[in-house]
Parts: structure tokens; sequence; C-alpha cells
């Protein structure tokens, strides 16, 4: 169970899947724009947020169709070459939404799926973190959802960090809210 | 609606981990104004189910139940995304007091909701209190220190400043043999810089 | 800094771990006379000219820096030694060879401060970043082999630094993997979603070190 400030999972929560409600309910016609009396008939195909559609799958209220991100064709197209897939574009949060979508039994292929991915990915990724550069990133990094750029970046800044002990610059530093340098520029850095 | 807007209130704290931005009354009001609305719609329906209940109506009354579920699920979400809007917020309003001392710099505090500075304040009350009672600054030697004297070189013309028990003149560019503690609050406030060369 | 890092508050710092190392022991050879210094970590001397005393090597250094002092280079930092360690490290692809657990901070702080202390510090130096980069392939090589289930890994004889700078990452990986390879997400086949995340017993599953079999 996450963090309940854990920004991650909210964020991770907001992103859209396609529902059908198995019942009606009242007086939520701000879901669906094209009901005319305030209801949700069922039948109705909505697209809900997860954190909404999560409930409402427990509720069995509502029943969550298979984002196009997991479907047959991506699939096959990831297994061909999982690690230069631009993974983020298909959902930033491919894991997180991939894992709640089995939680809710959606698939459960799924699961499987996944962790191949995973695998196909995390070599290449181990590689490119431990030897990134130490400034810039790199050109890859865009094609990584948010779980792989957290697990980068875990890899580069500690490898960044030593190669700074060993290098051995000034041990204290001006607070990073600071900005790098004072500017002369009259707009405070931190608005 | 569905929890939007609060959620772009969370990405805002997401988006720069290190600095604060102004506290934003337009979206924070605005989720505000959207949880009273998703009650108000929640007392209509099951005030609904209850009329149509004693007229002895036949409507199930499962379908107000999820309606009025989805309107109670949105309150929550969107009271999770302003908790954890504040929380973030807190964290580093604390982290601030570390680095920079027990004074904020004006316009950080220009950006700061009433009850942030409030908490700030109380924050910087209660850690200066527990030091004075331990007897000890527990905010020096945030990194491991080496020796109690290091070399630091001036950022900006600062003037007569008292460090240790004589007063120092700091002028731009000069550069000062120091004890270490002494230095450690003025670098992380950027006056100073740790000189290595 | 540990406590302080928004994400990350269980990790040292590199310089928080070369503080730690900075308690190991050290001979040094006075040059001055001096009294016992009494800390609250014990008591060191007294010192006498020319005869060697063990001090932590936090004083040693700073005794150096004030010229007070020569120090003793450790039995290990021989070039002997260090080539023979390296030829080892070389020949057993999948162990680490026993060094001292904060080899890397002391090689440096006695580089940095007392270089002139040894005979061959050049080929010392040398060694020392060969042996690093050896052990440091096998760390990548270990890591390589990660999967869900990981639960242990067996490292024996890695030192405090190395630890330190695979820590963030490793622990990231095993918690990826572990969240993908669980009894739960490899169901096949649905079951009532109530009964989702239960955790699953960490110690029932097979140990796999990180060194490839």
């Amino acid at each position: 169970m996450a963090n309940y400030y854990d920004i991650h999972d909210i964020l991770m929560q907001d992103e859209n899947v396609s529902t059908v409600f198995l019942h009606k309910a009242n007086g939520a016609g701000f879901l669906d724009p094209s009901s005319e009396d305030n209801n949700v008939a069922r039948g109705s195909v909505v697209d809900l947020p997860l954190w909404l559609a999560q409930d409402l799958v427990q509720r069995q209220i509502v029943h969550v169709k298979l984002p196009s991100c997991f479907n047959a064709r991506v699939r096959k197209e990831v297994q061909a070459d999982p690690a230069c897939i631009d993974l983020r574009s298909k959902c930033p949060f491919y894991y997180e939404m991939g894992c709640k979508l089995v939680e809710l039994n959606v698939d459960p292929t799924l699961g499987p799926y996944l962790l191949d991915t995973l695998r196909g990915r995390y070599k290449d990724l181990l590689c490119k973190a431990l030897t990134a550069t130490l400034t810039g990133n790199p050109k890859f990094v865009p094609l990584l959802t948010e779980e792989e750029t957290r697990l980068f970046e875990a890899g580069r800044d500690s490898m960044k960090a030593f190669k700074k002990w060993r290098l051995q610059g000034p041990r204290l530093e001006r607070a990073a809210i600071l900005g790098r340098k004072r500017t002369r520029d009259p707009t405070p850095i931190w608005s | 609606m569905f929890g939007r807007t609060a959620a772009q209130l969370v990405r805002e704290v997401n988006n720069d981990d290190q600095h604060i931005r102004r506290f934003n009354y337009d979206l924070f009001d605005k989720v505000i104004a959207e949880i009273q609305e998703h009650f108000q719609q929640v007392t209509t329906i099951m005030e609904k189910g209850q009329e149509e209940n004693e007229d002895g109506q036949i409507t199930s009354v499962d379908e107000n139940y999820n309606g009025a579920v989805i309107h109670h699920q949105s309150i929550l979400r969107n009271k999770r995304c302003l908790l954890a809007y504040m929380y973030h917020r807190a964290n580093r309003l604390q982290r601030l007091r570390w680095q920079l001392g027990a004074v904020l710099p004006e316009d950080v505090k220009g950006l700061l909701h009433p009850s942030e500075k409030e908490f700030v304040k109380s924050y910087s009350e209660a850690l200066s209190s527990y030091m004075t009672k331990l007897d000890i600054d527990l905010t020096v030697d945030i990194t491991p220190p080496k020796d109690p004297y290091i070399q630091v070189r001036v950022l900006d013309n600062i003037g007569e400043v008292l460090l240790g028990d004589q007063s120092t003149s700091l002028v731009r560019n000069s550069i000062h043999f120091v004890k270490r503690s002494e230095a450690e609050t003025l670098i992380s406030q950027g006056l100073l810089e740790e000189f290595t060369g | 800094m540990a406590g302080q890092g928004a994400s990350e508050p269980a990790l040292f710092t590199e310089l928080e771990v070369e503080f730690m190392a900075e308690d190991e022991s050290i001979n040094i050879v006075p040059n001055v006379r001096m009294d016992t210094l009494n800390m609250i970590c014990g008591d060191y001397g007294p010192f006498r000219p020319q005869i060697p005393v063990t001090v932590p090597l936090w004083l040693g250094i700073a005794m150096k820096k004030r010229s007070k002092c020569r120090i003793q280079p450790p039995d290990w930092m021989s070039v002997e030694r260090l080539s023979e360690v390296l030829e080892m490290e070389r020949e057993a692809p999948r162990e680490f060879q026993p060094l001292p657990f904060h080899y890397v901070e002391i090689a440096k702080l006695l580089l940095d401060n007392a270089r002139e202390d040894f005979e061959n510090n050049y080929m010392v130096q040398s060694l020392l970043e060969d042996i690093k980069d050896v052990r440091w392939d096998k760390v990548e090589k270990g890591l390589k082999n990660l999967s869900g289930r990981t639960h242990a890994v067996k490292l024996k004889n890695i030192s405090a630094m190395e630890v330190n700078r695979m820590r963030t990452f490793t622990v990231r990986a095993l918690q990826s993997f572990f969240k993908h390879d669980n009894d739960d997400m490899m169901k096949q086949t649905p079951t009532d979603s109530d009964s989702q995340s239960t955790p699953s017993s960490s110690d029932r599953l097979p140990r796999r070190t990180l060194r490839p079999r």
C-alpha cells in the first residue's frame, strides 16, 4: 500500500481507463457528457481516472476495459525489442498502471508480460545508469517510464556522488533552494 | 471535476524538488469549491433517495447509492491531493529551517500561505527551544567535519561581521580563515563559499 | 546528508562513509613529544619522537597535516600485497578478496594527505585503481543477474564504499522486480479481487546470491 502522501502514487492514479457501467448511477451525470438526466445509464462507456475506477470495480459498479497500451499489437511491438521502445509515450506509469489492472482482474496475462518487459529493459538501463556522464540527460531518458527513470536516476546519482567525492570538491555548499549562482536578475529565482 | 484540478496542484509540487513556489490560492480554492459541490450532490442524492423510499416509488436504492459513492470518492480524492500539497510544502519548509537558520529570507516568506508562516515560526521555535535545552546547535556539521577551521571566499560585500570574539570585515572576494561552525550557515545562505584552491 | 534527503532517507553520503572510516586505527611515528590526549573516544599517546604509536586515522591525519608525525603505511597497502590481491581478484571472477572494510576511504585519505610516506606511491595508487575497477566490474555483473526471486544478496568481503555506491540502485531494482515477480502478479486465473495484496513470505523462496553460479 502506497503512502497516503506519495506524489507518484497520486499522479499515477490520475491516468484514465475506459470503463463500462454495469449498473445505473444516479446524480453522477458529470462523468458522462452524453447523459441528459444527470444520471449515468447502465452500459455507458466512460473514461474514468484510476482512483475512481478502482473503487467502483471493487463495488462491482463498473467493468474496466483493457487500455490500448496493453493490447496485443503493442505487446508484440514491445516484445520484439523491449530496450528500444518508447514506453513513456504509451503511458508514463506503464508498470504501475499494469499492476493495478492485474489487481483489478482485468487481464491475468498482464503480470507475466510486465515482468518480461521489465527484464528486457533492465540490463540496458543498468549499463546506461552506471556509465552516464556527469551532466545532461542522455537521449534515451525520455523513453523511460516514471519507475524506470527513478531507477536510472538512483544509479546515476550514486555514481555521480562517488566521482565527486574522489575529485574532492568543496564540502559545504549553498542551499539548493537559492539556485546555483546569484544572478543580478531582479525577479526572484524561486517564484 | 474528476479531481483534475487537484492533480494539477500535486503536479506543481512534484515539478521542482528543491524550490518553493508561491502558494497557489487560485487552484486551492477551486478544489475546495469542487469538494463543496460534490458534498452538495451527495446530500441531494441522499435526500432524494429518502423521499422516494417514503413515497414508495420503485427506484432501486442501489442506483442512488452508486451516484453517491462516486461523489464521495471524489471528495476523498480531492482531500488527499490537498493534504499532499500542504504536506510536501511543509516538509520543504522544515528543510529550509535546517539550511538557512531561524530567519527565512523575505522573498521566501512572500510565497507562503499565512498558515505556513505560522508553521515555520512554530517549528523553528520548537527546534530552537529543544537545542537550547540540549545546549547544542544541531544544525551545524550537517556534513561530517574535518578541521575546525576552513578557508572561505566572500561572495558579496557584507561588511562588519562578528566572527568568534572579534569583528571581521568581509569584503567581496577576500579570503578568510574562519571557524567552520561559524561559516557554515553563511555558506548555505550563499554569502561565502568554501575556498579549496 | 543522511536523514535529510527527500527520497532516500537511509542513504549515507560518501563524506559520511569517509567519516566512519576515520575511526579505523593507524600507526604513526611522531616527531614531537606530547602528553597523552584524553578524548571522549579514548586516550591516545603519550607521543615520543621516533616511537611508533597507534591512533585513529583522523588524529593521525590531523597530526600529519601539522607535520607532527610520519604515517606508517598499513601492511595491506604494500605493493606486494596489492599485486597479490589484484591477481587473485582477476583469477576469481565470482568472489571478492578480503580487504579492510574501509579500504577505499583509507587509501584515499592516506594518499591525499601522506603521499610522501609511501615508498612507491604511484604504483600503490595505480594498483588500487585496478583493484577497484575489477571489483566494481563484478558488482555490475552481479547486478545484471537480479530478478524478482532475489531475496537476499550475498556479497562477502565487499567494502563500505562499494556497498554504498550500489545501495540505492540495488534497492530500487529489487523493489521493482519484487513488485512484478510475486505470486499475486503471476496468478494466471482471476480470483476474488478482495484477496489481493497479501504480502508473500520472503523466506519460502530459494535464496540466490548476487554472483552467477
